[in-house]
């Protein structure tokens, strides 16, 4: 039996938004520290202890393996996007917003989907969504934020049953 | 002013006592609600990595949402302290506690 094939089907354009996205996402990820304070980051490999002190020999023993998984997971999504996502400069070109489809097998199928969920609580923590109530949808810096949701819902419904 | 004063010292104990390590009770690693994170998600994650059935998962995601938390699991401190580290893989946030008395 060959394994489910998940087949996202967006536009040329936003596949191009991706991949800046995943690539500005990499970059920050490749530029942090385990010990770092930028909140985004912090968000990433959170406290696993109320204890101050536990959780800080927590996040010494795994915020290495956790950021590294970032971004070996950003690199799969960028290695996905690669052939799809160049677009050309002419705002008016239709072929901007021609359907292209990307093909991931399971593995990939779930970076994708931790990608998309960690680049959501960075852009979170930089338009400071700490209550759902923060969340406006009316608000355009929302955007991308939101769009990236719908994505990822639409990702988790097509990956479906996780123990088939 | 005074009674603030006063009552610091008390909680500070309270504290202390809570991070006493018992060793009859068990660990737990527990799933705190947050404002990013999708409901399908969350319940995608509990299925992937705990292997539930949709049923139980949704029922983890729907206490998580509405009371703020769930314990996702309990046992040996090694093995909690594992489960976070996954949940924090997927962008959940997790901590891990000795079963409260």
């Amino acid at each position: 039996m060959s394994p489910r094939v998940v087949v996202m089907e967006l536009a040329r354009l936003e596949a191009a938004h991706l991949l800046g996205l995943v690539q500005q996402f990499a970059e920050l990820v490749e530029e942090s520290a385990p010990d770092d304070s930028d909140p985004a980051v912090l968000r990433l490999v959170p406290d696993a202890y109320d204890d101050e002190k536990a959780a800080q020999e927590f996040r010494d023993l795994t915020a290495g393996d956790l950021l590294q998984r970032r971004r070996a997971d950003a690199a799969v999504v960028a290695d996905t996007l690669a052939d799809v996502a160049p677009i050309s400069d002419d705002p008016a070109d239709p072929a901007l917003h021609a359907q292209v489809q990307i093909r991931l097998d399971p593995e990939r199928a779930r970076a994708w989907m931790r990608t998309l969920a960690a680049i959501r609580l960075v852009l979170a923590t930089r338009l400071g969504i700490a209550q759902p109530e923060d969340d406006d949808p009316d608000d355009p810096r929302f955007g991308i934020y939101h769009w990236l949701g719908y994505r990822l819902d639409g990702l988790v419904e097509a990956i479906g049953d996780p123990q088939q | 002013m005074g009674m603030m004063a006063l009552a610091t010292p008390d909680l500070d104990e309270r504290t202390d006592l809570d991070q006493v390590v018992s060793p009859d009770r068990p660990w737990q690693t527990v799933v705190w609600d947050d404002p990013v994170n999708l409901m399908s998600y969350v319940t995608h994650v509990f299925r992937e990595y705990f292997g539930l059935p949709r049923a139980e998962a949704e029922r983890l995601m729907l206490q998580v949402h509405n009371d703020g938390h769930a314990v996702v699991a309990e046992g040996a401190r090694e093995r909690m302290e594992a489960h976070a580290q996954a949940m924090h893989d997927y962008g959940l946030w997790a901590t891990v506690r000795q079963a409260p008395q």
